[in-house]
């Protein structure tokens, strides 16, 4: 290499420096290092090595715990829908594919929408609760003890929120043969990356003594009460995983477990109420439920705001109202408000169903959940009226005879709506008489809010006909859901629904 | 500069071999000295030289040649021209090299070539242009980016689009729009008068250099910069009308009232479709294409200045264009303003800047163009609405049930569901998208030592968008209370580049080391609000008022930056072996750590035979003057993976309204690049001195670590249920022919030929989830394209039918078990569907039933260029074909649809007794299984082979003494059609059709989409 002139030669040998050191350094010389050009952050979205930095982010997760349960998919709505409208108090008037159609009228196979977006919602919520679980083992300095115990009993109480939900959908019931059947798979760790798809069902006893074991955490870790009405009701609290429980031994047909769950948030004598922690009971009008979410009658709720919405054919107002929503569903005149027992005068009747909606042919319309087009109505999770009802049905279930407190219950329940047509002991026949009009008042009392098929379930009852569609015995396949066709493709250990 | 004693004055003449015409601006330089000059208007010059000087005469386009002054005081001279294709230099990445010697796939075109067609961006203008690179404009809608794919698909996931490099700068593309209906295709911000030639990168020699980003190939835009000598200005402009072609023959009126009724009879219904009269007691029979097309005018106008001294060089221009397209408020318009400039500032320094400003506004309705079933879709409306129901009422009112939403339905009984009368919305409502953008880069080349020079250069790609949506609250999109989405994009790019170029010849030996750096970074930034219910009508805009504020429309915010080392080795003997090496090491953020730079090789030899003597004395060589072997092969890469794939993420949300964190992406740490290892054989040659000449190659593009979503078991509560993974792989092979030719030149005479030819073949080799199909969808609806290892990406996916049964009139379709069963839509639902054999019930035919019917992905495709030249007149036909596919006409199963929506008079021809022999079924109202609406059917699958005549112009260049006084140096005015005709059997509105766009994997599906547009222009250009 010669230079080409001596006279230019310093000033280009000083610019053959500085262009290598611009051609090595090109990161340097741009004042934007190689960390800042290849590891950006995203500005929206957290890394998950942040995700436990502080309090404020730990408890943003415990919040997001909740609202993944919460999912419109889900508890956000739903749910409850699928539960109501696979039992004969609803009518489907709009013959849409997508609201429910298939669960109403038992045709779902395993690449159905509805099992597959909800098996896919609780498992999500599932999964984010393992992962909150392990990384707050993994950080155990961000928050302290007790708190961090609230914390995971308040995840463990929503992981076995959604493994009930979950296993009386898709698993024959624990009653059929005391939880023998093929339940759920079990996932219990968080799952991040690829690879440990193939996981068997555990058998139904097996989830619910997970269930049961989550919310004996629970009850011991959970704080008596929050400073608000409105964390009393949309966050977990000692009496809610009693109340919780109450409903899982029901389901299991374990009466005694249900007296002495329901013993420790329902007092011995009128008026119904919990002695300790947040002071649950009947509100004196059932509306007041509907309108003022966050009384002590809502044990927990699912909350919705303006920004946090259940989603488009998703809120519960949306199946049941038409004008405010498509209003899918109706009720089914020859269901529960044919039976004399829901007598016309029922506040539950008067105030919360309505049959002169304009341009609607004069259907009967549930309306408990009146608010539209935007739906941002509390979808209730756990009632106090259903814990005095499943404290009701248990103590008439062990006793010989009438229970008289199980007939108080009862009666504090529909005395409330119905003050008129409390049932005098005189009037009960006996101890199965007692149990039947529990189980009537249950469908009057929590219709709409997710109870209906699965207590047809847990007493191994068929579903019933309405409308054009037959009614589906308990040895019918479509009795319970299937098992979704994703989970089969990949999950090699499964074993589908016969 | 002064004479120096010794020296001696030279004057001279320099002409031009052919025609002895004066040519000025010739650089005449006193070998080894910075002495020298340049001839003048008339191609004279004078200079002092030492008396023992050579002198070297070099002028772009002509033959550079050294002369000895040997103390003569006259030297004229004739300089031939350079015209040789094999001859040019062409761009190649970070640099130029000679055609001759490339050894890497390149094709060039010239910016002429493009020039002055009425299409919005460079990009459409080139198909058919150049082998292996096929171009198919979705339809013609304006500035719809077209699917360029260069020697075939390379991604299933990530982009299969080249990247597209101006002036050294790698710029975004892709659609920018985020909103509303309209497309916006930021390539069409660059003026394409603005370019000088384009060069397309092909294999792994060629595109190394670009490494991860180069799987899809590469396109080098060179915009035009400016040329030694006086200022010239050129003014080019046309005018010109578009309309579509190829409307289909919708039944009129009473056709549709005959056999809609007859359908509703079969049905075992009533007569359900009556006329309604028009006040003077006509019946109304509506053609809706006449409410929605119309023919659009357009025009264009661009000035350009070039001149230059020696250190200086400029070129600016300025341009303009407005164009109407085919369809009602259907609008592009763009106004740029382009300066290169560079200045050699000293010895060692030269400095320069290209840079443009442009601002483009594209304006639509909604056309289907981003959403195939939609029912408001331009596109699909006058192939649904009723022709016996007027748009208006007598009154003049919108003919609409306002509460349905939808159109009125006259004295028919039944309507076809939710379609849109589209008056209101073309109207009232307004969809836009406009881009300002900025593009360019300022540069520095430092020649530091002999042969060894340097360049930093540093670009920005800036663009802002702002969509429009604006729905009026009468009818139509906005479901009647009035919407308005705002939203606004701000992409930014930059990118700084560093590298030596360094050339060294000794003896016989030359090398060329090109070596550097490079890095970029890009973001963007994304917002937008949204309001509804329209209080008055009054307002047409967001800013107007609305009863509610939605939440916040369209938000993203995301960035990514690359940084990369790079070298290229091209090494020659004698011009005659060849060899190129090239190396790129890529740094990109979208990667793990650990994972962030991946190495991207490739390298090519070369064998000019024709340069052996043996050759050369053969007979074969006086024929054959040029022939080169060349092979290349490289591995290029492909980003495939979102900004932040590799990262374990928690999005965050409200708790009702307390905020909240949930995992919300598994992130995969081991994501690599998609890998494209390419090989090629070829050979180039030229016959009869260059009069022909061509290219042969054979290349084979094996994609793998293909990124997919490897499904996970949902109870695993993975997001999405699945995580990227690289898995897939697929393989693109075939061969590229192009033939250029003088086939006549004799007096005024000259008949030029351009042909190229390319063959393709695809084959998925690989997928996730032990090589699970992959079905594709169309707008979210219909699924009639599948992936599936061992047939042609994407391939036509439909149920197999064999015509109609003579005996009934029912569509036989065939079902997996190979069984011939028939539909029938007036039985009982559950004996609809029968077994032909036996006339049992038989089960359902659903979409398990389809079975792959062929590629979607043409097979062979190319062009066909001649230009005649008779004097002053020139005529030039471009000829584009494409062929070997199928396509799935959907469009067909809905002008079949026997729903209440209107049909194609082919259905006239409909089976009505035992023994007709038609392919179409007896028709019954609400039937949408026989035709294929419910699942595709291979009745509606048909060939894809078509020849267009994409251009043909007449042109003629006036030269005269009466120009010339008006300071006119030369004047050429055109005439030429676009899209002139079109040879095809298929029976949809055009062949060249991509409803799905740019997708990958549902190519070659037409589902009510627009037709073609077709061009006349009158254009001039003018040199002062």
């Amino acid at each position: 290499m010669t230079i080409l002139t001596s006279f230019h030669a310093p000033t280009r040998r000083t610019l053959l420096k500085a262009a290598v050191m611009a051609v090595l350094f090109t990161p340097l010389v741009t004042s934007c290092n190689e960390k800042e050009l290849l590891e950006p952050s995203p500005l929206t979205s957290l890394s998950d090595r942040d995700a436990f930095a502080n309090p404020d982010r730990v408890l943003a997760q415990v919040n997001g715990l909740y609202a993944s349960t919460k999912s419109g998919q889900f508890l956000g709505g739903r749910y409850y829908v699928y539960v109501d409208v696979r039992g004969e108090e609803f009518l489907n008037v709009t013959n849409n594919g997508v609201t429910a159609l298939q669960t109403w009228n038992h045709s779902n196979n395993s690449q159905s929408n509805e099992p597959t977006n909800l098996w896919n919602a609780a498992y999500l919520a599932i999964n984010r609760i393992n992962l909150f679980l392990a990384g707050l083992d993994a950080n155990p300095s961000v928050v302290e003890g007790t708190l961090a115990n609230q914390y995971r009993a308040e995840a463990r109480f929503l992981r076995a929120l959604s493994y009930l939900n979950l296993v009386q959908l898709y698993a024959q019931p624990y009653t059929k043969d005391n939880g023998a059947s093929p339940g759920l798979p079990l996932r219990l760790k968080g799952e991040v990356g690829s690879g440990n798809n193939d996981l068997a069902r555990s058998t139904v006893a097996e989830v619910y003594k997970q269930i049961l074991d989550d919310l004996n955490f629970a009850e011991q870790n959970l704080p008596a009460n929050y400073a608000t009405a409105l964390l009393n009701t949309t966050r977990a609290h000692k009496n809610t995983a009693i109340a919780l429980k109450t409903r899982v031994n029901l389901i299991m047909g374990k009466w005694a477990d249900v007296v002495t769950e329901a013993n420790k948030i329902v007092s011995a004598a009128t008026p119904f109420r919990a002695a300790t922690g947040v002071a649950h009971q009947l509100q004196a009008s059932i509306g007041t439920v509907f309108t003022n979410y966050t009384t002590t009658e809502s044990i927990l709720s699912m909350p919705f705001s303006d920004n946090d919405l259940p989603g488009t054919q998703n809120g519960l107002a949306s199946y049941y109202m038409p004008v405010i929503g498509p209003g899918d569903y109706s009720l089914n005149p020859n269901g529960i408000l044919a039976n004399t027992a829901f007598t016309a005068t029922d506040a539950r009747r008067t105030s919360l169903i309505r049959n002169d909606i304009a341009g609607d042919a004069g259907r009967f319309r549930l309306a408990k959940f009146p608010t539209g087009p935007v739906h941002k109505d509390f979808a209730p999770v756990i009632r106090y009226a259903e814990v005095l009802l499943n404290l009701a049905e248990a103590r008439a279930r062990l006793a010989t005879g009438v229970d008289e407190q199980a007939l108080a219950l009862l009666n504090a329940v529909r005395g409330r709506s119905a003050p008129n047509a409390v049932y005098k002991a005189e009037d009960i026949a006996g101890k199965d008489a007692l149990v039947n009009a529990i189980l009537l008042e249950r469908r009057i009392e929590l219709l709409g809010e997710g109870f209906r098929s699965n207590d047809l379930l847990r007493l191994n009852q068929p579903l019933p006909a309405k409308g054009t569609i037959q009614a589906v015995p308990a040895t019918a396949s479509v009795y319970i859901w299937p098992i979704p066709q994703g989970e089969i493709n990949v999950n090699k250990l499964i074993v589908p629904n016969p | 500069m002064p004479a120096l004693a010794q020296d001696l004055t030279v004057t001279g003449k320099v002409t031009t071999a052919d025609d002895d015409t004066p040519l000025p601006g010739v650089s005449v330089q006193i070998k080894g000295t910075t002495r020298g000059t340049t001839t003048n208007a008339d191609g004279a010059y004078r200079i002092s030289v030492p008396a023992n000087a050579r002198l070297v005469f070099s002028f772009i386009g002509y033959t550079s040649q050294e002369i000895a002054v040997n103390n003569r005081s006259v030297v004229n001279l004739k300089l031939e021209t350079n015209s040789s294709v094999l001859n040019e230099v062409v761009v190649v990445g970070y640099g130029t090299q000679s055609k001759k010697t490339i050894t890497g796939a390149v094709t060039s075109v010239a910016g002429d070539v493009i020039a002055n067609k009425p299409v919005q961006s460079f990009d459409q203008a080139l198909q058919g242009r150049a082998a292996g690179v096929n171009i198919v404009t979705p339809n013609g809608v304006l500035n719809n980016a077209p699917v360029i794919r260069i020697r075939g698909v390379s991604s299933i996931n990530g982009s299969s689009s080249p990247l597209i490099v101006v002036d050294g700068l790698p710029i975004n593309s892709g659609d920018v729009s985020a909103g509303g209906f309209t497309v916006n295709n930021p390539l069409g911000d660059i003026n394409p008068a603005d370019i000088e030639s384009l060069e397309i990168l092909k294999d792994a020699s060629a595109t190394a250099i670009y490494g991860s980003r180069a799987a899809a190939g590469v396109i080098l835009i060179t915009t035009k910069k400016g040329k030694e000598g006086k200022a010239q200005v050129s003014y080019d402009g046309w005018v010109g009308g578009t309309q579509a072609f190829r409307f289909f023959k919708m039944l009129d009126a009473q056709q549709y009232m005959d056999y809609k009724n007859e359908a509703a009879r079969n049905a075992g219904l009533p007569n359900q479709f009556f006329p309604t009269l028009n006040p003077d007691g006509s019946v109304v029979n509506t053609n809706w294409y006449d409410l929605i097309y119309r023919t659009g005018l357009s025009h264009s106008h661009n000035i350009n200045v070039n001149g230059g001294t020696k250190d200086t060089r400029y070129a600016f221009s300025l341009g303009y264009t407005n164009q109407e397209g085919m369809i009602q408020k259907n609008d592009f318009s763009r106004l740029t303003g382009r300066m290169n400039i560079s200045h050699q500032l000293n010895k060692a320094v030269k400095l320069g800047a290209n840079m443009t400003l442009a601002n483009s506004f594209n304006r639509s309705p909604n056309t289907g163009t981003t959403g195939a079933f939609s029912t408001g879709g331009l596109g699909r409306l006058p192939l649904v609405l009723a022709p016996n129901l007027a748009p208006r009422n007598p009154d003049g009112s919108y003919n609409i049930n306002r509460a349905a939403n939808a159109m009125g339905l006259g004295n028919n009984l039944t309507g076809p569901g939710g379609y849109y009368n589209p008056l209101p919305d073309l109207d009232l409502s307004k969809f836009t998208s406009e881009n300002n953008h900025l593009l360019g880069n300022v540069f520095a080349d430092i020649n530091l030592l002999k042969g060894l020079s340097f360049r930093t250069s540093y670009g920005i790609d800036n663009t802002t968008v702002e969509d429009i949506d604006f729905r009026n609250s009468i009818h139509g999109e906005s479901g009647n209370n009035g919407l308005a989405v705002n939203i606004y994009t701000n992409i930014k790019l930059w990118n700084w580049q560093n590298y030596f170029t360094y050339n060294l010849d000794f003896g016989k030996n030359n090398f060329t080391l090109t070596a550097g750096s490079e890095a970029q970074k890009y973001t963007i930034n994304r917002w937008g609000g949204s309001r509804q219910g329209l209080t008055d009508p009054f307002f047409t805009s967001y800013q107007g008022n609305f009863t509610t504020n939605n939440p916040p429309a369209g938000n993203f915010q995301s960035q990514n930056g690359f940084l990369s080392y790079f070298a290229r080795l091209n090494y020659d003997f004698d011009q005659k072996y060849l060899i190129t090496l090239n190396f790129r090491r890529d740094g990109y953020s979208a990667y793990a750590s650990g994972r962030k730079y991946g190495d991207f090789p490739g390298g090519s030899v070369g064998y000019r035979i024709s340069q052996e003597d043996f050759w050369k004395n053969s007979a074969l060589g006086s024929i054959v003057n040029e022939f080169k072997l060349r092979a290349s092969w490289g591995r290029v890469g492909n980003v495939g993976v979102g900004d932040f794939a590799s990262l374990s993420l928690f999005n965050s949300g409200l708790y009702s309204t307390v905020p909240t964190f949930v995992f919300a992406q598994a992130g995969n740490p081991d994501l690599r690049w998609e890998s494209s290892t390419k090989t090629d054989l070829g050979i180039a040659f030229g016959l009869f001195g260059d009069k022909i000449t061509g290219e042969l190659t054979y290349f084979n593009n094996k994609v793998t670590d293909l990124v997919l979503p490897e499904p996970q078991a949902p109870s695993r509560g993975i997001p999405g249920n699945s995580i990227a993974t690289n898995v897939g792989s697929m393989v693109n092979k075939g061969v590229e022919f192009a033939i250029t030719s003088t086939n006549i030149q004799s007096g005024p005479f000259k008949w030029t030929t351009s042909f190229n030819l390319t063959t393709l073949k695809n084959e998925v080799l690989a997928l996730a989830n032990n090589n699970a199909d992959i079905l594709a969808q169309t707008g979210g609806l219909e699924s009639s394209n599948i992936v599936r290892v061992g047939e042609s990406i994407g391939s036509i996916f439909a149920v197999r039918t064999v015509g109609v049964n003579p005996a009934n009139g029912q569509r036989i379709f065939v079902n997996a078990k190979g069984e011939q069963v028939q539909y029938d839509h007036s039985a009982a639902p559950a004996r609809r569907w029968t077994y032909v054999q036996t006339g049992e019930v038989a089960p359902a035919i659903t979409g398990s039933d389809r079975v792959v019917i062929g590629a979607a992905i043409p097979k062979w495709y190319g062009g066909l260029d001649n230009t005649f030249t008779y004097g002053n007149l020139d005529l030039g036909i471009f000829l584009q074909y494409s062929g070997g596919n199928v396509i799935y006409n959907g469009t067909k199963a809905g002008l079949r649809d026997q729903r209440p929506w209107n049909n194609h008079t082919d259905v006239l021809n409909r089976w009505q007794k035992a023994g007709d022999v038609t392919n179409i079924p007896r028709p019954v109202l609400n039937d949408n299984i026989s035709n294929g609406s419910a699942t595709p059917i291979s009745e509606n699958v048909e060939k894809g082979d078509f020849i267009r005549a994409r251009n043909i112009s007449l042109g003629y260049n006036f030269k005269n003494a009466l120009l010339r006084r008006a300071n006119i140096s030369s004047l050429r005015v055109y005439a030429q059609v676009q899209n002139a005709f079109l040879i095809t059997n298929y029976t949809g509105a055009d062949p060249e059709v991509s409803t799905n766009r740019n997708s990958n994997i549902a190519p070659g599906v037409d589902r009510n989409s627009t037709p073609q547009a077709r061009s006349y222009t009158l254009g001039a250009s003018i040199n002062f």
